[in-house]
């Protein structure tokens, strides 16, 4: 019921053991060459040539293969070159557990249907973003996610509004935000009335009623659902070439004027429509 | 009965997996931990042989504590519950820590029991 990555599903499914499994990763790691690794087996590099790059690389946020063609060490076509050579060589990990006998061709093909049918709950459907914003399709996935899990978790029926840019976030009776960083930098807060933190806390703690629940335990729940939902967009965003790491949630009491947009960051608001009495947004914070 | 500790810093979190391993029939739940040094330390009073941790806690993590534990303790077989598990790095990370197995949140009861019927 989550997003997971094919090792994951093997393992988890016991259809491959977890010995089995770390032994195919250590063959991909044997056999998967990273770019500084296949740029010297290629003669256009050598060794010291890539350690001066990732020198520079402290003080440059620059992929290594950029800075190499930047440094004049690659042309653009060599730096193509390359990476063409390291997608035609990678060796999957389905492919590794064959190698290693764990699976035959066969099995490997079946289980590869099997999780296709699993995760295509999860295959991203495009929403429309103002124009501007970087890393635009990771933001499409984390709203296309927060969607399908508001569905599958919580189980509320909801319309989705069009996603605006906003100066400041209205406030309402619980914020939750936890930050994102890594290949991006942003905050993911969820914004949910009285009602909707309810309808949360009986989804997260399979209850009928929570009426005799502290505070505390209510808030936790929406804290919990976040932390859910962007641990499964960090692995989306890891299948997108993008390192997304999660930090703990956070509940933010804004004041009645509503939330501030930090400086620096552009701020976008996805409606998320549960009807007359209760309000639900998904708001980002995403640093330019 | 098979003794649980569970680590989470999530209420919520805790109660389904200390209910789920109550209504089991075959594991009882030793304790709550709400971080990985307090994981630590209850392993060593409680000696559980199972701990089903969260990677994602204030203070100090699931892997760091799953590195200290794995060192400590060979016999507790530690399963990671998380959020995260579906992310290709950290669930490689856990299993060379010494998890035996990872489960991605949200979870659902046969799943969690399934597992830890395996170990």
């Amino acid at each position: 019921m989550a997003v997971k990555f094919f090792g994951q599903y093997l393992v988890e499914n016991n259809l491959v053991s977890r010995d089995a499994l770390l032994k195919a990763i250590e063959l991909q790691e044997q056999k998967n060459l990273k770019l500084g690794e296949m740029a010297v087996s290629t003669g256009y590099v050598t060794q010291a040539d890539i350690e001066r790059a990732h020198n520079a690389q402290m003080s440059k946020d620059m992929r290594l293969g950029d800075l190499l063609v930047e440094m004049g060490i690659l042309t653009l076509s060599q730096l193509e070159e390359i990476v063409i050579r390291q997608k035609n060589t990678h060796l999957y990990i389905g492919e590794a557990l064959v190698s290693i006998g764990a699976l035959n061709s066969e099995q490997l093909r079946m289980h590869l249907d099997a999780f296709k049918q699993d995760q295509a709950q999860y295959v991203s459907e495009r929403i429309e973003l103002p124009a501007g914003i970087p890393d635009g399709l990771v933001w499409e996935m984390t709203a296309d996610l927060t969607y399908k899990l508001i569905t599958r978790v919580l189980g509320i029926q909801f319309r989705p509004g069009k996603c605006q840019s906003v100066a400041t976030v209205d406030s309402n009776f619980m914020l939750t935000a936890m930050d994102l960083s890594g290949d991006v930098d942003a905050r993911y807060i969820l914004s949910v009335s009285e009602g909707i933190q309810k309808e949360i806390a009986k989804a997260i703690l399979k209850e009928n009623s929570v009426d005799g629940e502290p505070l505390e335990v209510l808030e936790d729940t929406v804290m919990e659902f976040i932390n859910v939902v962007c641990g499964n967009v960090a692995a989306k965003a890891s299948q997108m070439g993008k390192i997304m790491n999660i930090n703990p949630p956070v509940v933010i009491h804004p004041p009645a004027s509503g939330l501030q947009v930090p400086s620096g960051s552009a701020a976008l608001c996805f409606p998320i429509h549960v009807g007359e009495k209760d309000k639900m947004e998904l708001i980002l914070f995403i640093k330019a | 009965m098979k003794k649980v500790l569970v680590v989470d810093d999530s209420l919520s979190v805790a109660r389904q997996l200390e209910k789920i391993i109550a209504e089991s029939g075959d594991f009882t739940c030793v304790g709550h931990a709400k971080n990985g040094a307090e994981a630590i330390k209850m392993n060593h009073t409680e000696n559980p042989e199972i701990i089903c941790m969260d990677m994602n806690m204030p203070g100090m993590d699931g892997l760091t504590a799953l590195r200290s534990l794995s060192a400590l303790d060979k016999d507790v077989k530690v399963v990671m519950v998380t959020s995260l598990g579906g992310v290709g790095d950290k669930f490689t990370e856990a299993l060379k820590l010494g998890a035996k197995n990872v489960i991605s949140k949200p979870f659902e009861a046969d799943n969690v029991l399934r597992i830890l019927r395996e170990l």
